[in-house]
């Protein structure tokens, strides 16, 4: 970081345990804007959970959360997290139905007719996935299932998209789609955090790296 | 007593295709009061079983065991409870609702409420934990991602509005207690049958068991063919 980057989201003392478990120890991060971020960590770390605490699904125990600079309490900022991150599960859960639905679902409902249609189909060309739009969803390969969900976040236009391990279990092909797909987001200015095991492979889009073990984050190149 | 029973067979099918317009109110007051009843009760029944399955909140595990009690619970007892409370002398008297239609369809949303939250809650349950996340990370709202919620288990959630229709249609204890069994008003298939069968009359008894054979048989098909278009969709 250069230091000139604008700060986006930031966390302090996020800590979360379940039952007499720690599972997050007073976290400190931030995301600027267009940057993006790697969470290092073995399973277990915590990195899903504070992923999901990052895009408001799971309540942390103590977390101070600040949007733009401007501190807001979880109950605000909650709603917040919602509207402004998306988080994308490791195995992309997509809804019964068509391609053509689950895209139609990330788009608000006052969109237009035509406008929705327009920004289907770009999408569906971006993410290369233009003969497959009335393939039920569930049906598609593993590749083809992180592209559509990729394909959904760019629809929902969200600024800060929060993803945890997209390329594991994909093939060599499948994962350089896919880190192309995150490039390009990245290009256009989206900020994001990639929770993964190793560096390799996501080293020419990362502006920083975070490492958490044990629900502590041990070193941040941030 | 072979042949008596053959002849009332015979003598079912002659009734019900002969469209006998005493049997044909008798099923029609039966399809209006339970067809009432299923629809009061499924949406309530159906929020509270998909806040069990997604929300925690104190008291949800009582509610949880609550539902699968009175799962359990008689409808006579049922019909008992809600004939204390509409009777002249009960809390509720004052609404003189019993003998109507209205204490039917009371005391059988009162049968069905818990089958269908219990029901909708395993269908709720069995949905993916990430289908709710990913409904409210797409920019779902909470009644968004609840329309989502309930096409994701629409099969099992519409198992749960039949078997709960299929209980309450053929109660008899309740629609007894609390409807009288008055012709022309309140006497429903399975008050009907009883009371045919205790007079003796086996003939409109028949017929009216086999309109509930084939109503089972119908909600049996129609979501074996729901459930085969979900497969192939």
């Amino acid at each position: 970081m250069t230091g000139l980057e604008k700060p986006l989201l930031g966390f302090n003392g996020i800590s979360k345990r379940f039952a007499s478990r720690t599972i997050l120890n007073s976290i400190e991060l931030e995301l600027c804007e267009g940057q993006c971020h790697l969470l290092l960590g073995e399973n277990g770390a915590g990195k899903s959970t504070l992923l999901r605490i990052m895009a408001g699904l799971l309540k942390p125990d103590t977390a101070t959360i600040s949007y733009q600079q401007q501190l807001h309490r979880w109950n605000k900022a909650r709603q917040l997290l919602r509207e402004q991150a998306m988080y994308l599960h490791q195995a992309p859960y997509l809804f019964d139905g068509s391609v053509l639905k689950n895209l139609n679902y990330a788009l608000p409902a006052s969109t237009s007719g035509k406008h929705k249609a327009s920004a289907i189909d770009e999408v569906l060309e971006w993410g290369g996935l233009k003969g497959l739009v009335d393939s039920p969803a569930k049906q598609l390969s593993g590749g083809e299932k992180q592209r559509l969900a990729l394909a959904r976040a760019r629809l929902r236009n969200a600024p800060i998209l929060l993803l945890d391990e997209p390329t594991s279990n994909l093939d060599q092909a499948s994962r350089d789609r896919t880190l192309d797909l995150l490039s390009s987001l990245k290009d256009e200015g989206i900020s994001m955090l990639i929770a993964c095991h190793d560096l390799s492979g996501f080293t020419d889009i990362s502006d920083g790296e975070y490492c958490l073990s044990a629900g502590s984050l041990v070193w941040d190149k941030a | 007593m072979q042949e008596s029973l053959g002849n009332a067979v015979v003598e079912a099918i002659a009734l019900l295709l002969s469209g006998d317009p005493a049997l044909w109110e008798i099923i029609g007051i039966s399809f209006t009061v339970s067809g009432t009843a299923i629809v009061l009760a499924v949406i309530p029944a159906m929020v509270l079983g998909f806040m069990l399955a997604f929300y925690q909140f104190p008291g949800r595990r009582l509610l949880i065991a609550l539902s699968n009690t009175l799962l359990s619970v008689p409808a006579v007892v049922i019909g008992l409870t809600f004939y204390l409370l509409l009777s002249r002398q009960g809390p509720l008297g004052d609404m003189r609702l019993l003998f109507t239609q209205s204490a039917m369809i009371i005391g059988q949303i009162a049968l069905a409420f818990p089958l269908l939250v219990a029901m909708s809650h395993s269908a709720f349950q069995a949905v993916d934990r990430r289908a709710w996340e990913t409904a409210i990370t797409i920019g779902q709202s909470s009644i968004g991602a609840l329309f989502l919620m309930v096409r994701e288990a629409r099969f099992a959630l519409l198992a749960a509005v039949l078997a709960g229709f299929g209980r309450i249609i053929a109660e008899v204890g309740a629609s007894m207690m609390l409807g009288g069994n008055i012709l022309h008003y309140t006497r429903n298939i399975p008050t009907a049958i009883a009371l045919e069968t205790s007079k003796g009359d086996f003939a409109q008894g028949i017929a009216l068991g086999i309109v509930l054979l084939v109503l089972a048989f119908t909600l049996n098909i129609f979501l074996h063919l729901f459930q085969g278009k979900g497969v192939l969709s």
